[in-house]
C-alpha cells in the first residue's frame, strides 16, 4: 500500500491559516513529517477561493518541493491552479482528480495526460455520487473510456469507488467495498485509492473506523490511499493487514518496522 | 406520564417511543402536547449532539422518530393551525458543492424545532434560491457549503436575491466547513453558524 499524505489541505484551519499568511515552516514541517513517515505522495490542497488558489498552490508546491524530495499530488479541480502547479514540480506528480462530471473532464484531464505522472478518477458525476456500486461502475467505465482516449494507459489511473459516511448511511463503506472489487475484476490493470477518512465522519473515535475501513478495502484491492501518514495505530494496524493477506513477502517490511520500533 | 415519550426519544429507544405515541393517542392526548414532547426531547437530543454525547448517528435516528410519530399524529390533528409554525427557512448546499451531511442536519433540527423547511438539495443554483424565495417568502434562507468554492457560490446567492430586490426581506445564514465569519461578510450574508444549534438559535431570534 502506498500512502498520499493528506495533511496539506486548505480545508483544515491551520493549514489554510499557513497558506494566507505564507508561512512557509508550517508547511514544510508538515512535509518533512508525512515524507519521513513513509508517505509515496504529499497531497497539496490550496483550499483558497478560485482567484487566488493558481498562486496560493504554486507557493505550497515550491514550498515543499524546498523541504522535501517527495512527489506531490496537485489536488484541485480549477484547470488554472494546475496548469501553473504543474509548471513549478520537479517530479511528475499525480494530479487529484478528474470525475464524470463534465468541467472535470474538459478541464483537468488535458493536463493530467500532458504532465502528470498518475490522475485519480472519482466515481462521481454531475448528477453526484451514486448510492449503487452498479452506478458507480457506469461512471467509472466511462472515465476509464476517458483517460484511454487521452492516451493515459491504465496503470497511471488510480480509480476512487468514493466512500460516504457511514454515520448517515450504514451501507455506505459496503458500496465502495462492492464498487472496488467489481472494478478491480473489470479493469486488473489501474490502480485504487480511497480518501477513506470520510466513512467515519460525524462518529467518535474515527481512527477506529478508518482502520477497519482501510484493512477491508485493502482485502478488497485497495493500493494507495490518502490518509494521514502520521496516525502511528493506523500504519502498524496496515503493516499486519498486509502480512496476513500475503502482501508483506517474508514478512519484511513488519520485521524491519519492528526493528525500527514502529510497532510499540 | 408524557415524561415518558421525551425520556424514550431522548434515550433512542425508537420502539418504545412509537408505542407511548399510540397509547397517548389511544388515550385521547392532545397531538399537539405529543408535538411538544417530541420538540422538548430534540431539545435533550441537541445538547448531548452538543455536548459530544451524542452523534450524528442518533440525530438521524432522532429524526426519523420524530416523522415517525409525526405520521401518527397527523390523523388525529383537525385544524391545521393547532401545529403552528414557528417560521419558514430555505434551506439548500449552494452550486458547485455536493456536501449534504451537515445540511441535512441543519434540516431536521430546524424541522423538529417547529420550523417549516424548504429543502432545495445539493448544488443549488442562486436564481432556484430567488425563484424558491419569491414563492414561499421565507423569514431564513440558510447557505450550506463545505468546498471553499462554496463561498463565492454564497456570494452569487445573495446578489442574486438583492438582484431579485428580496434581500431585505430575509435573514441569511451560511455554514458548513470551514465557513465563519469572514466567510459570513464575504458572502453579504447575516451570521454564520458553525452547527445545526446554532442554525436554530439565529433562526428563532431572527422570527421572533
Amino acid at each position: 500500500m502506498k500512502i498520499i499524505g493528506e495533511k496539506i489541505n486548505g480545508t483544515r484551519s491551520q493549514v489554510r491559516k499557513a497558506v494566507l499568511e505564507r508561512d512557509a515552516e508550517t508547511i514544510a514541517a508538515l512535509a518533512r513529517a508525512q515524507a519521513d513517515s513513509g508517505a509515496a505522495w504529499i497531497d497539496v490542497n490550496a483550499g483558497t477561493p478560485a482567484d487566488r488558489e493558481p498562486e496560493d498552490l504554486v507557493w505550497l508546491v515550491r514550498t515543499v518541493q524546498a523541504a522535501v524530495d517527495v512527489p506531490l499530488c496537485l489536488d484541485s479541480a480549477n484547470p488554472a491552479a494546475l496548469a501553473a502547479a504543474l509548471e513549478e514540480v520537479r517530479k511528475p506528480p499525480l494530479v487529484n482528480s478528474i470525475s464524470g462530471e463534465r468541467a472535470r473532464l474538459e478541464g483537468v484531464l488535458p493536463l493530467a495526460a500532458r504532465a502528470a505522472d498518475g490522475v485519480i478518477a472519482l466515481a462521481m458525476d454531475d448528477q453526484g455520487i451514486p448510492g449503487s456500486a452498479e452506478g458507480r461502475l457506469a461512471i467509472i467505465r466511462r472515465l476509464l473510456q476517458a483517460t484511454r482516449a487521452a492516451g493515459i494507459p491504465d496503470e497511471h489511473v488510480y480509480v476512487d469507488p468514493l466512500v460516504m459516511s457511514v454515520a448517515t448511511n450504514s451501507d455506505s463503506a459496503r458500496v465502495a467495498l462492492a464498487t472496488l472489487r467489481a472494478a478491480r475484476a473489470e479493469f486488473p490493470g489501474v490502480h485504487f485509492t480511497s480518501g477513506l477518512s470520510n466513512v467515519s465522519f460525524g462518529l467518535p473515535a474515527r481512527s477506529l473506523i478508518n482502520r477497519a475501513f482501510l484493512i477491508l478495502m485493502l482485502e478488497a484491492g485497495l493500493d494507495t490511499a490518502i490518509l494521514d501518514p502520521l496516525d502511528r495505530e493506523l500504519r502498524k494496524a496496515l503493516l499486519a493487514a498486509e502480512v496476513v493477506l500475503g502482501l508483506d513477502r517474508h514478512c519484511l517490511a513488519y520485521t524491519r518496522a519492528f526493528r525500527a520500533g514502529l510497532l510499540e | 406520564m408524557v415524561d415518558r415519550l421525551v425520556t424514550a426519544i431522548a434515550e433512542m429507544r425508537e420502539e418504545e417511543a412509537l408505542a407511548i405515541t399510540r397509547e397517548l393517542l389511544g388515550a385521547g392526548t392532545p397531538p399537539t402536547q405529543i408535538l411538544d414532547d417530541c420538540r422538548a426531547a430534540m431539545e435533550i437530543v441537541g445538547q448531548r449532539f452538543e455536548q459530544g454525547k451524542y452523534f450524528i448517528p442518533e440525530l438521524i435516528l432522532a429524526g426519523e422518530m420524530l416523522k415517525a410519530i409525526s405520521d401518527l399524529v397527523k390523523p388525529h390533528i383537525k385544524q391545521e393551525a393547532e401545529v403552528k409554525k414557528l417560521g419558514k427557512v430555505v434551506l439548500g448546499t449552494v452550486r458547485g458543492d455536493i456536501h449534504d451531511i451537515g445540511k441535512n442536519i441543519v434540516g431536521f433540527m430546524l424541522d423538529a424545532n417547529g420550523f417549516e423547511v424548504y429543502d432545495l438539495g445539493i448544488d443549488v443554483p442562486p436564481e432556484a434560491f430567488v425563484e424558491k424565495v419569491r414563492e414561499v417568502q421565507p423569514q431564513v434562507v440558510a447557505l450550506s457549503g463545505f468546498l471553499t468554492l462554496s463561498y463565492d457560490s454564497m456570494k452569487e446567492t445573495v446578489e442574486a436575491l438583492k438582484a431579485a430586490g428580496l434581500r431585505d426581506r430575509v435573514k441569511i445564514m451560511v455554514g458548513g466547513g470551514t465557513v465563519d465569519e469572514k466567510v459570513c461578510t464575504y458572502a453579504g450574508a447575516d451570521a454564520f453558524g458553525a452547527d445545526a444549534m446554532a442554525a436554530v438559535t439565529l433562526a428563532r431570534q431572527w422570527t421572533r
